[in-house]
């Protein structure tokens, strides 16, 4: 099973698949900011990489899963990550 | 007069705004030894989880720690040791232990104390943790205070299967008078969609039980001659400064709060003495300009306190910003707006838990406020940004 996935198209045109739950608490990253190929959480300050998932500040302290991406024909592919997702505590795959 | 390379910055009290001032002043690059002085035995953690998950039962203490184990920040943390007195000429601090602690800046960061009326209060993890420990399932519960943290607490009793949650708010809807009637009928719809009751515009007066029977109901008498029975109260009717142990010191306080007052960088007027968090009022809280008690503006004040204390170029205050979670709704407010005179409504309905409502002043909007609106509050805060760079020119 998967945690829900958001894909992300910026303004330079480039698009990125990213594990949409934040690390820190149960938020959307879908709902966030995207500025810099960052995604910022919409809830506190911590901000993700489109490319690797990596974070930069507090308060979430782990990164989340960037998935690959294929832009077909128009078509996006995405392809799972193998890495085991990290979820914020308490919340789990449905 | 900033801190020189290699001083010791001696940071008292171990919280949010402590950990984030000492977080800042690496980021910021100073090189010399940081000291964090906290009374509680944990490790610093974040508590704006004790009213939601940690209640909850879905996380735990550990989750709740600031720093990273796998990335920890470069200071030495001093656990269990009270401070019990700030010194001035040297500049220091004396512990319960009977230690003195000499440093180049002290930044007090000591937060505040929850006020209680009775019953249960929640704002350290020990409180919470009574609280989840205590039978909730069937039980009647009263909440006393209309707040967030109020309104929090009581749809969390809500979701670990309390029989009934009264809650106490002291005014005819939760947030009137703060939030303006349509925000205030919204929480008030939100939280009676989940079976809480309010009573109303009285105030709670006290808690009592009836006389000698100690296993007879806990009765919260209000101002209007009502007594509401209950198995278990709370009180989160909000928190004062933890400033006792300044009242003999140079320091000025607020003579209301008692609150370390501050500049709007967090210096306290005493060389080497600054302040930020729940304990301070700065210049722009104490006129009413930005709030006090809230989350981002703790960490937003040890930015700029860390960057004034270095010397370095100032770091702006961005818009005002907090949350809350109630019911699985997500409130978030950004701006002034405690300025506000008019109160429109933007989009969603009182009824539908989404409502967005912007507030003005003069016909000016100066804030937001969105019920499970995270996109339109974010794009608001961003399109408000205040830009360093900016500032500079
Ligand atoms: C239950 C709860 C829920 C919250 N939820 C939200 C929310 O949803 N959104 C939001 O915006 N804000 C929320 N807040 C507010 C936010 O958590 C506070 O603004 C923040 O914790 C303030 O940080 P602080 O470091 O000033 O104080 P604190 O976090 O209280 O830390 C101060 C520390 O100093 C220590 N200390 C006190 N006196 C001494 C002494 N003499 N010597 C040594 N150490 C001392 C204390 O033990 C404590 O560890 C919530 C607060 C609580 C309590
Ligand atoms: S929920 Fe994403 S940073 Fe807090």
């Amino acid at each position: 099973m998967s945690p829900p996935i958001a894909v992300f198209l910026t303004e330079e045109g480039t698009v990125h698949a990213l594990d949409d739950t934040c690390t820190h608490q149960d938020a959307s990253l879908a709902a966030g900011w995207v500025e810099d190929c960052r995604v910022e959480c919409p809830l506190h300050e911590s901000t993700f990489s489109l490319t690797t998932g990596e974070v930069d500040q507090p308060p979430a302290k782990r990164g989340v899963r960037a998935h690959q991406v294929t832009v077909r024909d128009g078509e996006v592919l995405v392809e799972l990550s193998t890495a085991a997702p990290k979820l914020p505590p308490g919340v789990e795959v449905a | 007069m900033s801190l020189a390379e290699e001083g010791h910055l001696l940071i008292i009290g171990a919280g949010l705004a402590g950990y984030h001032t000492a977080r800042q002043v690496r980021a910021q690059g100073h090189a010399g030894p940081i000291t964090i002085l906290g009374a509680e035995a944990h490790p610093a953690y974040d508590r704006p989880a004790l009213s939601k998950a940690f209640l909850c039962g879905t996380t735990d203490l550990c989750d709740l720690y600031l720093d990273d184990p796998s990335d920890p920040l470069d200071a030495r943390w001093v656990r269990s040791d009270a401070v019990t007195a700030l010194s001035t000429e040297p500049l220091g601090v004396q512990t319960a232990s009977g230690t003195f602690y000499l440093g180049d800046a002290v930044v007090i960061a000591t937060g505040a104390e929850a006020r209680r009326l009775g019953g249960h209060a929640i704002r350290s993890v020990e409180d919470a943790a009574a609280l989840r420990a205590a039978p909730l399932a069937g039980a009647r519960v009263a909440v006393i205070g209309g707040g967030f943290l109020a309104l929090e607490t009581a749809a969390t009793c809500t979701t670990r299967g309390a029989g009934s949650v009264t809650v106490i708010a002291g005014e005819d809807l939760p947030g009137l008078r703060r939030l303006g009637r349509p925000v205030a009928r919204a929480l008030h719809s939100l939280h009676e969609q989940h079976g809480v009751r309010f009573t109303g515009a009285a105030r709670a007066l006290g808690v009592t039980r009836a006389p000698g029977d100690p296993q007879a109901d806990q009765v919260v008498t209000l101002s209007d001659g009502r007594g509401i029975p209950a198995d278990v109260v709370i009180s989160a009717i909000g928190a004062s400064p933890a400033t006792e142990w300044l009242s003999r010191s140079a320091l000025a306080l607020d003579p209301g709060t008692q609150a370390v007052l501050a500049d709007d960088t967090g210096f306290t007027g005493i060389p080497g003495v600054w302040t930020a968090g729940d304990c301070a009022l700065w210049s722009a809280q104490r006129t009413g300009l930005r709030p006090v008690g809230h989350w981002q503006e703790t960490v937003d004040q040890a930015q700029a306190l860390a960057a004034a204390l270095l010397g370095g170029s100032p770091s702006p205050m961005q818009e005002p910003y907090l949350w809350s979670d109630q019911h699985h709704v997500t409130i978030q407010a950004a701006g002034m707006l405690a300025l506000a005179d008019e109160v429109q409504v933007l989009a969603g309905s009182i009824e539908g838990n989404d409502l967005l409502v912007s507030y003005l002043r003069g016909g000016t909007e100066i804030g937001i406020l969105g019920m499970n609106r995270l996109r339109e509050v974010v794009r608001w805060r961003k399109s408000r940004r205040i830009r360093p760079a900016v500032l500079a020119a």
